[in-house]
């Protein structure tokens, strides 16, 4: 009976909120630097892909850090393979059947190109992650869902356009995006860069939740309420940079707002590191001119970030947050008489 | 002996627990090390081949290795391989492939030839990308 508390303990320990913050003992540098050693593999032979970038490292947490940096740093986006895909899924989204005959066939041309070129989309960085720490005997799953950034159309988002990953470590569940830390593709010249994001790794659940959305509700790994929906369709739109920066994004939760002139709106937000006030910027965007200013008030206390503005025209604005120069999300902001 | 020593000290109930303990991690069934009767009379080792398949069938080139080892092989072109190290009882041999499921195969008394079917993986291929284009809302017109 003595037993009883630890293992309620152990049951309910998946239940904790799971983030990078919980391994801070832990130096990456090692997993890091396995990960580049091993630049330029191919993927003919993944168990010994995996278990080179594994086999040194002690615990389970630096051992899925190799594998996740290794794919971030060798897969590319593939953004051509982004736009047919696209496009077949809106033509076919409401015929099962070519629906599914076309994601069999272009499964099978994804999977192909991976091998032979090392380029795939979200499902295969998030495939190949999975694969990689099943052959580590690390316990990693595939979650698909709705991803939400600023070029895809905010909000009418209608059949799912993302996939990441949750991983088990020491029992709790975590969540990365493998796809968007690797780097951003550049939507004229379709020309993909890598510029590998750590804030995608074990990422705090509350700050992930803000744009992506999981089909199945248990990979919120939220406690309490869930978003809904259109909670999600109506949230601010977040970029990259939000997650090197920020903890949580605790408020405003909506990107609409309509203000009287001179209310006040209030943001509120948790830091990952100190900042000074002097880096608050708002990039204010009038639809014609567009110009950073100042909020009326920034107050930085530890890791809490608040900031208070008040405008003194009508107008409506496109808000933008820099965070010494990181663009971090944006408001729309209706100012009336 | 050290045994002696605990018991004078510890509870033999407490004592009963951390050695089951110890037990589960030290003497796990991959690295085969436990003597016990059972598998002394399957300890015995043997070549293992077999041939692997998808819906269409013979798979080349899946990778298959002895879990916990680097000891492994992949498939020819009729989706046949030979292991190249001799497996017993007890033994798992993990069948990979980029886009199929992973799969373990046991490998008890009786194991000499596997042929085995890899299911591709069946998820729907979708992909957002991250972008820092700033965003612009639409505005009405006056």
């Amino acid at each position: 009976m003595k037993l009883l508390p630890f293992i309620v303990l152990l049951l309910f320990s998946g239940q904790l909120i799971a983030q990078i913050s919980d391994f801070e003992d832990i130096s990456f540098k090692k997993a890091d630097s396995i990960a580049h050693s091993h630049k330029g593999e191919d993927l003919a032979n993944l168990p010994e892909l995996s278990y080179k970038l594994t086999s040194n490292l002690d615990t389970d947490v630096e051992r899925f850090r190799s594998i996740y940096r290794w794919v971030c740093a060798n897969i590319k986006n593939d953004y051509s393979s982004y736009l047919k895909n696209n496009h077949r899924r809106q033509r076919f989204k409401n015929d099962s059947l070519k629906f599914n005959a076309w994601n069999t066939k272009f499964r099978q041309q994804l999977f192909t190109k991976l091998l032979k070129k090392k380029r795939t989309i979200c499902t295969g960085y998030a495939y190949l992650v999975k694969a990689l720490s099943d052959l580590a005997n690390i316990e990693c799953d595939i979650v698909q869902g709705y991803g939400r950034v600023s070029t895809t159309n905010v909000e009418r988002l209608t059949i799912p356009n993302h996939s990441w990953n949750v991983v088990k470590l020491n029992n709790k569940w975590y969540l990365c995006d493998p796809t968007w830390a690797s780097g951003i593709p550049n939507p004229e010249t379709n020309r993909f860069t890598f510029q590998y994001n750590d804030g995608f790794f074990l990422t705090n659940p509350k700050l992930f939740a803000v744009n992506h959305f999981p089909i199945e509700s248990k990979w919120w790994l939220l406690k309490g309420d869930l978003p809904t929906f259109d909670d999600f369709l109506n949230a601010p739109v977040l970029y990259g940079k939000a997650y090197s920066n920020l903890e949580t994004h605790d408020a405003p939760k909506q990107m609409h707002h309509t203000l009287k002139i001179n209310e006040n709106i209030v943001f509120l937000y948790k830091l990952k590191t100190h900042i000074k006030k002097e880096d608050v910027e708002l990039l204010i965007d009038n639809g014609s001119t567009r110009r950073k200013i100042k909020p009326k008030s920034v107050l930085v206390n530890n890791n809490q970030l608040t900031l208070e503005h008040q405008f003194d025209s009508s107008g409506h604005y496109d808000v933008h947050l820099y965070l010494k120069d990181d663009l971090i999300c944006t408001y729309v902001i209706q100012v009336n008489n | 002996m050290k045994t002696q020593v605990f018991t004078q000290n510890q509870s033999l109930k407490t004592f009963g627990f951390i050695a089951a303990m110890l037990a589960l991690f030290a003497f796990h069934p991959i690295y085969g090390q436990t003597k016990s009767p059972s598998t002394e009379v399957s300890a015995k080792e043997r070549s293992v081949s077999g041939i692997v398949y998808d819906a269409n069938g013979p798979l080349a080139n899946v990778n298959v290795i002895q879990k916990g080892t680097r000891h492994g092989t992949v498939t020819n072109d009729k989706g046949e391989f030979k292991f190249p190290v001799k497996l017993k009882s007890g033994d798992v041999l993990v069948f990979s492939y980029l886009g199929y499921e992973k799969q373990d195969v046991y490998i008890t008394d009786d194991t000499s030839f596997i042929e085995i079917t890899l299911k591709d993986v069946n998820v729907e291929m979708i992909g957002a990308l991250d972008s820092n284009t700033p965003y612009k809302s639409k505005r009405k017109k006056n």
